[in-house]
């Protein structure tokens, strides 16, 4: 078990990431509405679908390398991001913004959300069925490097690297762009926000738009990693995800990143040592856990105090 | 109207169009299972009973389109008899099944059974088809003591029990892939965990030891966990236990750790959906065991001349269990075609045939209702296809 550690790590680091990236849409989102926007697992789903049919459309039917593969990658991940980000939008047009017109109390917009959720994945159902499609393999799987005899495979550092560089360009970019001040205007107090000039409505779609780059680039990478989607694959990284901004502080860009890599972590240490089975209970204990002492979650400080 | 009336009056109208169209689509269902044409032939019923909903549901689809097959035959050769079948959707569920038997059993329509098809919700019902004799033919229930617990006439199944297939496996381990530890992966569920229960134990006695034992869960897509023991613990086989979708990405996450060790799953595996899961290279060399003979049309003979009629008639390749369901519904047939129309004398047909010729095998069934041919059949992924490797008595040699 202990040689297994450094192994058990890497993996763990590797899922952290997809659910860090997937955790920022649901922190920001929440963070700008109080919204918790069930919906988001559907625009992951949404990303990964987008990967693979971008596969299709470059002609993936074996592994790539050097310029190809660094093309086709872009290509991917990028089509994704648009995909993602697109359906947010348009959900949050069609489905939020008419609620938030009327004043519509956040249980609606809760609801709705749940409603969105379903609806996606019934679309996607209906039109691609509800078993398993598979990915072409892209990347070709080697050993780059070993951490203390764990092997580090070509798809995890992507994965990692991938992740962790969109976490710090989002948390740059609300940080220190006229964009971002908006939004952590907004966070912090809508109506003295709105006061000061700041358009509630576009930093609203921001958000959304924000979100799905990130879970769209997360579906495409987690495409490309597990090689496999179906209408209901964002359930549970959606979850998870959920968990992780909940681990993190909800509303903390940084807690987003920090809570997913370590729920990553936290799961796969706990199915080693307990078992596979256990691999829920444990991360959800521990969630408790960091609950009962840090009600606000480990970083528990709101987007609007995010520090430039 | 103002513009927000316009819209609220569409939404209205797009709600109600769904609640039509859902309501249309369930009376179409019913005519095409419960119709019956005025031809002067007689009508019976064959009851369909197991899960086509839920999670387990795939057996349950592959047998009912076996029977689907079974009947169109025999309504298109039938000169005295039209024969439908009605379908009892029990999700697999023991808890759902006496509810569905409390439909069936009153219909007096129904002569015999197809299935149920998992063991749990057979026993369930047992009792009560025992007291209406009401004769059953599962294709699929392979629980040690259906027969005996409780000792029913009407039970019947045209697949050996577990207790036969485990010592089929444990000889094809021990004789073929003499491996010198294995690990045992499992899905959590009562399948899962039980399907390789009994040759782990007669592993044992021959001192093959279980190296490792850990659980994956079926919902979820990271399965390093598991691989990562199993690598540790550097096995030879590997036994999973639990469904094709995550067989196939167990396999994978290995393969690309790696492993080497043999992978080794059971009836529930055998489905080209592994291969989407594990990929063409992913999947490579996995084995499959199974009680059944999967019929592809490549195989010719009666099974491929099935699986050809099977495309034409539910436009689909035949599943596990699928040329199983064809020969449990063609007994039943055979014997109201000689007359046998009504339940107590089916029933008294089942229990004295002497012997079927059947695509699966030759069928004779024991006193109590087990069927006396033993075969395991062994498959491998090759190629990205599933292949029938043969008898795995004959494999061990």
């Amino acid at each position: 078990m202990q040689h297994q550690f450094w192994q058990v790590t890497i993996d763990g680091l590797t899922v952290g990431s997809i659910y860090a990236l997937i955790a920022l849409g649901y922190t920001m989102v929440y963070g700008v509405l109080r919204l918790i926007n069930f919906a988001h697992s559907e625009i992951f789903m949404i990303g990964v679908f987008a990967a693979l049919f971008t596969m299709h459309a470059l002609g993936v039917d074996s592994e790539r390398t050097g310029l190809a593969l660094g093309g086709t990658l872009v290509a991917v991940v990028a089509a994704a991001m648009v995909a993602s980000a697109t359906a947010a939008l348009v959900m949050e047009r069609i489905a939020y913004r008419p609620l938030r017109r009327r004043g519509a109390p956040r249980l609606a917009a809760l609801i709705t959300a749940i409603g969105v959720s379903f609806f996606l994945q019934e679309l996607f159902a209906a039109r691609y069925g509800r078993d398993y499609l598979g990915f072409p393999r892209l990347l070709k799987r080697e050993t780059l490097f070993k951490i203390f005899g764990a092997e580090v495979k070509t798809q995890m550092v992507l994965v990692i690297v991938g992740a962790v560089v969109l976490a710090i360009c989002l948390d740059r970019f609300v940080a220190g762009s006229r964009l971002g001040r908006g939004i952590r205007a907004t966070a912090q107090d809508p109506e003295t926000a709105a006061l000061m000039g700041v358009n509630i409505d576009r930093v609203v779609m921001l958000t959304f738009v924000l979100g799905g780059l990130l879970a769209g680039a997360a579906g495409a990478l987690f495409g490309i990693f597990f090689e496999l989607a179906r209408f209901d694959i964002g359930f549970l990284p959606g979850i998870k995800a959920f968990t992780a901004a909940v681990l993190g502080g909800i509303g903390n860009i940084r807690g987003a990143l920090i809570g997913g890599l370590l729920l990553g972590l936290l799961e796969n240490w706990g199915g080693t040592v307990l078992g596979g089975q256990w691999i829920d209970v444990f991360a959800f204990t521990v969630l408790v856990v960091v609950l009962m002492f840090r009600p606000t979650g480990l970083l528990g400080e709101a987007l609007g105090r995010a520090r430039a | 109207m103002s513009r927000k009336g316009i819209w609220r009056g569409l939404a209205v109208l797009f709600a109600a169009a769904l609640v039509l169209a859902a309501c249309g689509s369930d009376k179409k269902n019913d005519e095409a299972t419960g119709g019956s044409s005025n031809t002067g032939k007689k009508a019976v019923t064959l009851a369909f009973v197991g899960p086509l909903t839920g999670p387990n549901a795939n057996l349950g689809i592959n047998i009912r389109d076996g029977m689907q097959v079974a009947v169109q035959e025999a309504n298109e050769k039938s000169k005295k008899y039209t024969y439908t079948i009605k379908d009892f959707d029990t999700q697999g569920d023991p808890a759902q099944a006496p509810g569905q038997a409390a439909k069936y059993i009153p219909d007096t329509s129904i002569v015999g059974i197809v299935g149920p098809t998992y063991s749990g919700e057979t026993r369930a019902v047992l009792k009560d088809l025992q007291a209406n004799q009401l004769v059953m033919i599962s294709p699929s229930a392979t629980n040690v003591t259906l027969n005996s617990d409780p000792a029913t006439d009407v039970f019947h199944r045209v697949i050996p029990d577990d207790g036969v297939q485990s010592q089929g496996i444990a000889d094809y381990v021990t004789k073929k892939l003499k491996p010198k530890s294995v690990a045992l992966i499992h899905d959590n569920s009562d399948y899962g965990k039980g399907l390789w229960e009994g040759v782990v134990k007669l592993l044992d006695q021959a001192g093959i030891k279980v190296a490792v034992t850990d659980a994956v869960d079926p919902k979820g897509q990271n399965y390093s966990v598991a691989v990562n023991k199993v690598k540790d613990a550097k096995v030879d086989l590997v036994f999973y236990g639990g469904y094709y979708n995550e067989a196939g990405r167990l396999k994978k996450q290995l393969t690309d750790a790696g492993v080497t060790a043999t992978f080794l799953s059971g009836d529930g595996s055998l489905d080209p959906g592994f291969v989407v899961s594990s990929g063409t290279a992913g999947g490579e060399g996995a084995l499959i065991s199974c009680p059944c003979r999967l019929a592809t049309a490549e195989l010719g003979g009666d099974l491929g001349a099935f699986a050809t009629k099977y495309k034409e008639v539910v436009n689909k390749t035949p599943g596990t269990y699928s040329s199983e369901a064809y020969d449990a519904s063609n007994i039943l047939i055979q014997g109201i075609e000689a007359g046998n129309d009504t339940r107590p004398k089916l029933l008294a047909y089942v229990e004295g045939l002497d012997s079927y010729n059947g695509i699966s095998k030759t069928i004779q069934f024991n006193p109590d209702g087990n069927v006396k041919a033993g075969d395991v059949f062994v498959y491998q992924v090759k190629g990205g296809k599933i292949v029938e490797l043969g008898k795995a008595s004959e494999l061990a040699g």
